[in-house]
């Protein structure tokens, strides 16, 4: 809105052309980012104390508890940060771009989808009972197949002609192969595997916010770097004009996450519950999908990559098929927590590796 | 009239049919007949016998795995079987159409479908239920039946309450008129004798055959008691009744004919058998129960473990309810392996010999069957056919919803669930009744036998050895070890992602932490399969646990002592922190101390702080002395990454919750 507004102000009115600002991609992600971050901290209180008193309380899983687990009394706060994202986005962004418009949607529906999980395990009072798996998949595929459909198909896509279905990896210059149609369910794949492997990780106070934050930092400068054209030839990176919007998503994303950290650093008095950790967990997806840097999570989302693996070996082929544990629970960080870490250490030292794989990440701009 | 009988596959379906049959050729003597069934089954030979004529079509049960073949298969049979009977329909043109369930009548009541469609057979049908639990078939078809009789009124939630009447079960009207004496001279038998009738139902049941000749040597030394077996002409899968009774026999060196007992295959009048007998044994079915009560024998009854719904047991404990009967259920047992089912001869032979011996009680059982039956079942089925053909409507039957199930809950977890909170109320196993505890232990058993036994985590074998455990069930202690001491390994691929035995880890730990350790026994072979554990078994939950029971069921013992200082190297943490907290109970003697310094400065902390409430524990227990640690003290490492948070606020509040909520409650 800030933007069109100063576009307009500045095409008309001459001692406005200062606001001519208002089309750097820089200054919008930086306003935009500081816009979330002090929605959330100046507002987050009171939000807060209304989602509690219309009951949206954690119920601890009776099943596993932990002494050294914070404040147990928590309100699921994931609005917080989904208000945070939606109306710095909306200040801030062009709207009028199919890529905002997709990041947009990717939020609007699993936010959904997670609030009506929240709602189901409220309602029950049971944090088992809410949907169920297969109804979760099935909601994120569909998202999955419209957002695949929509990318792949020239008419649609927000990328130039030829440009999206090539496929690229880290540390190479350039595509790999062109996947075409092929590409349809890899998309699908990515998103769903991103979203869940956010959702999982969410189990700390504290623990998904952190090393989600710094994944969409680095998603940004990748797609600021792909917006703009000098930078772009010189890194050898496709150039895409339009994706600077998500620099900008990317950023105000970050800003919620701080600001929502506020909040929830140990000991947490809000969660971000199933709502928060879908929507970041579809948006980052999304993001990893339109900047064409969907491998570059391996690196950068090695904490969600190496929870959900987690959860896969212990439960699928652990459980499931050989009839023993690997971990003494899953996902990881309940194993740490049973091998006697307070989960203070275990967040600050997930944190660390976070950013850590963060900067590999980041390294792989150059080194290819 | 032309009467259409349908129904088949076992005596439960058929006899009903028969019964009808004989009662409306009684009455009606220009009635025509055809029975429609399967070959090969048990109206193949009986329906000629009674003077039937019979005609043969395809059938199939309904494939009840989920795989495509199957489905392939019922389909292509049951397209033969309806089309040979649109035939049979369109020749023979009936105006009554019997159907008594079973899948052999699936065909005929298909075809009939078909041609009531297109106006080509105008025929009424009839459909019967003889059990509480309708079969899937005659659930469908009761919707395009005019009439559904059911033998217990609970059957009719099933159907459309208009049509449905409550009618019994059907016996054959010889069984009204038995002579003991007569029937008695007739087999050649004294009067004097108490006659154990054992027979399994019209196929014959291997777990009832094998049960009887084991009991056989036990009951030879009461002279009074003779056994007359019918073992039924079943021949299936890898068991053929006759001939392995045979050879089980001669294996014994039992005689097949003798003063005590006597085999038969098949008997075509059982009523001279129920006649002659003084009581039965035989298995659960609706069929032979109703039978029994109306020749009013006492019985003991082996339900059928595994029948849909368990409804052989739900019948047992009917009519033991009601003390016309005795229940001797299925047991489960290791052998070479596998975990099978049988009924121990011991019990067996104790239960028939406690009846013959008391006269009394046989007395009291028969009157108690006695007042269980309908007897008028026939007469209400023929006037319902009757009231059918002239197109009078039944009187509606009233029945009250929900029916509050007494059974217990089907899915295995929720029934752990269910007899965790029943124990917790009426205050553990002990107190349980015998007869219930019998149950419950039925249940364990059916569940340790279960097919799903690799199945986790709600493997049905894992619940079943938690249940051995809560239940008590103290006589399954060998199996519970057998399992523990099973090596056989699991394929190759499996062994390659790190799976180790066919009992895999998790069924392993729950034997000792579920089984071993509420069973409470602190047997010498429970320590030494324990010990053996501890060093050899591969899955480090299972040494965990074994260690934690070796330290709180067995008293200070030098074997364990030095089993678990050697266990105190062991790769896993989890064991470690056992092995050094059983060390506490268990170690008796000074140099324990050496071993616990290695621990010290160990990088695990929960290492240290099972050290410290060791040490503790130990001189406690007055095994070393306050000099011997005092220099200790120092050396071990006291920080942890580890720290209990408080919240004062969240605990001022639940004081306060306490403090108010009588009347909380009082509000609501």
């Amino acid at each position: 809105m800030i933007y069109y507004l100063g576009t307009y102000l500045h095409d008309t009115v001459e001692t406005l052309s200062f606001l001519r600002l208002l089309d750097s991609i820089s200054f919008r992600a930086i306003a935009g980012a500081i816009t979330a971050l002090l929605f959330t901290i100046l507002f987050g209180g009171r939000i807060i104390l209304r989602f509690y008193r219309s009951g949206q309380r954690d119920i601890s899983r009776s099943n596993v508890s932990f002494p050294s687990t914070g404040n147990q009394a928590k309100t699921y706060g994931g609005g917080l940060i989904i208000a945070a994202v939606l109306l710095s986005v909306l200040l801030w962004c062009q709207l009028d771009c199919t890529f905002v418009l997709i990041c947009l949607g990717a939020v609007v529906w699993f936010a959904i989808l997670g609030s009506v999980d929240d709602f189901l395990k409220v309602r029950h009072g049971n944090s088992d009972r809410g949907l169920s798996e297969a109804a979760k998949l099935m909601l994120q595929f569909i998202y999955g197949a419209i957002f695949a459909l929509i990318y792949v198909t020239e008419e649609f896509s927000p990328l130039p002609e030829g440009l999206a279905t090539q496929l690229y990896l880290p540390f190479f210059k350039y595509p790999v192969v062109d996947l075409s149609w092929g590409y349809v369910p890899f998309i699908i794949f990515t998103v769903i595997a991103i979203a869940n492997s956010v959702n999982i990780a969410d189990g700390i106070d504290g623990l998904a916010v952190v090393p989600v934050s710094f994944v969409v930092a680095v998603y940004g400068v990748f797609a600021y770097v792909s917006s703009h054209f000098t930078i772009a030839n010189f890194l050898i990176f496709p150039f895409m004009p339009g994706v600077g919007e998500v620099a900008i998503i990317c950023s105000i994303v970050f800003g919620a996450c701080l600001g929502f950290l506020w909040f929830n650093s140990y000991p947490a008095n809000v969660i971000m519950g199933d709502t928060g950790s879908m929507a970041l967990g579809g948006l980052l997806g999304t993001v990893a999908v339109l900047v064409k840097q969907e491998f570059l999570f391996l690196i950068i989302g090695g904490i969600f990559v190496g929870e959900a693996f987690s959860v896969l070996v212990q439960q699928k082929i652990g459980i499931k098929w050989l009839g023993r544990r690997f971990f003494y629970s899953a996902p990881v960080h309940h194993h740490f927590q049973m091998r006697g870490l307070a989960d203070t250490k275990i967040v600050i030292r997930f944190w660390i590796i976070a950013g850590i794989l963060a900067l590999c990440g980041l390294a792989t701009l150059k080194i290819r | 009239m032309k009467y259409l009988l349908t129904g088949g596959g076992t005596g439960g379906h058929v006899y009903p049919a028969l019964a009808i049959a004989d009662g409306i050729r009684t009455r009606e003597k220009g009635a025509e007949f055809l029975y429609v069934g399967l070959k090969n089954k048990l109206e193949s030979w009986i329906v000629p016998g009674r003077g039937y004529p019979i005609k043969f079509v395809r059938s199939r049960p309904f494939p009840r795995s989920s795989d495509l073949i199957s489905y392939l298969a019922f389909c292509i049979v049951l397209g033969l079987g309806v089309a040979k009977s649109l035939f049979i329909l369109l020749k023979f043109r009936p105006h009554v159409i019997i159907g008594t369930g079973g899948y052999g009548s699936a065909p005929i009541l298909f075809a009939y479908a078909v041609l009531s469609k297109i106006a080509l057979s105008r025929a009424k049908v009839f459909v019967y239920e003889p059990n509480v639990h309708p079969g899937l078939l005659n659930q469908i078809v009761g919707g395009l039946a005019h009439r559904v009789g059911v033998a217990f009124e609970q059957a009719g939630r099933w159907f459309d309450m208009k049509r449905v009447a409550v009618v019994g079960y059907p016996v054959r009207q010889e069984l009204y008129h038995l002579d003991c004496n007569e029937a008695r001279e007739g087999l050649g038998i004294g009067a004097e004798k108490v006659v154990v009738l054992v027979f399994g139902g019209s196929g014959g049941a291997r777990v009832i055959n094998e049960a009887i000749v084991e009991a056989l040597p036990l009951l030879q030394r009461n002279r009074d008691i003779l056994v007359l077996h019918i073992t039924g002409r079943y021949t299936g899968g890898d068991y053929n009744a006759v001939e392995a009774t045979k050879a089980h026999l001669s294996q014994r060196g039992i005689a097949e004919s003798s003063d005590n007992y006597r085999r038969l295959d098949y008997m075509e009048n059982i009523q001279e058998a129920y006649a002659a007998a003084d009581f039965v044994v035989c298995r659960g079915g609706a069929g032979t129960l109703t039978e029994i009560c109306v020749c009013e024998l006492p019985a003991i009854i082996v339900p059928l473990a595994g029948a849909a719904d368990d409804h052989q047991a739900s019948n047992a404990r009917e009519m033991e309810k009601r003390g016309a009967a005795e229940v001797v259920y299925q047991e489960s047992f290791w052998d070479e392996g596998e975990i099978h089912t049988r009924v121990s001869g011991t019990r067996l032979a104790c239960q028939i010999i406690e009846l013959a011996d008391d006269k009394e009680r046989r007395l009291r059982m028969s009157r108690a069957a006695g007042r269980m039956t309908f007897k008028g079942s026939l007469a209400a089925i023929l006037q319902e056919l009757e009231g059918l053909v002239e197109g009078q409507r039944p009187a509606p039957l009233n029945l009250d919803f929900p029916q509050r199930p007494e059974e217990l809950p089907a899915n295995p977890n929720a029934l752990l669930m269910h007899i965790i909170n029943y124990l917790d109320e009426i205050g553990g196993p002990q107190a349980l009744e015998p007869r219930e505890r019998a149950y419950l232990l039925y249940k364990a058993d059916r569940l340790l036998v279960s097919r799903a036994w690799y199945e986790i985590p709600l493997g049905q074998r894992n619940v079943g050895i938690k249940l051995i455990g809560y239940l008590g069930y103290k006589e399954q202690l060998q199996l519970l070890l057998s399992i523990l001491q099973d090596r056989r390994r699991v394929g190759a691929w499996q062994r390659f992602f790190g799976g180790d035995y066919c009992h895999n880890g998790i069924l392993r730990r729950n034997v000792i932490e579920y089984g071993l350790r509420l069973l409470q026994i602190a047997s010498p072979e429970v320590k030494e399969s324990l010990l053996d554990v501890l060093r050899t078994d591969p899955y480090f939950e299972v040494r965990a646990m074994a260690a934690k029971i070796l330290g709180e069921l067995f008293d200070p013992d030098e074997r364990i002592e030095n089993a678990l200082v050697a266990a105190l190297g062991d790769r896993a943490s989890l064991v470690v922190i056992q092995v050094i907290r059983a060390l506490g109970k268990i170690a008796a003697q000074r140099r324990v101390l050496e071993q616990l310094k290695k621990f010290y400065l160990h990088p695990n902390w929960q290492f240290r702080q099972e050290v410290v409430s060791t040490i503790k524990q130990l001189l406690e227990r007055g095994i070393l002395l306050p000099q011997d640690v005092a220099a200790d003290v120092e050396q071990i490492l006291a920080s942890a990454p580890y720290f209990i948070p408080e919240f004062p606020l969240k605990e001022r509040l639940q004081e306060l919750a306490e403090l108010v909520r009588p009347c909380n409650s009082e509000a609501s």
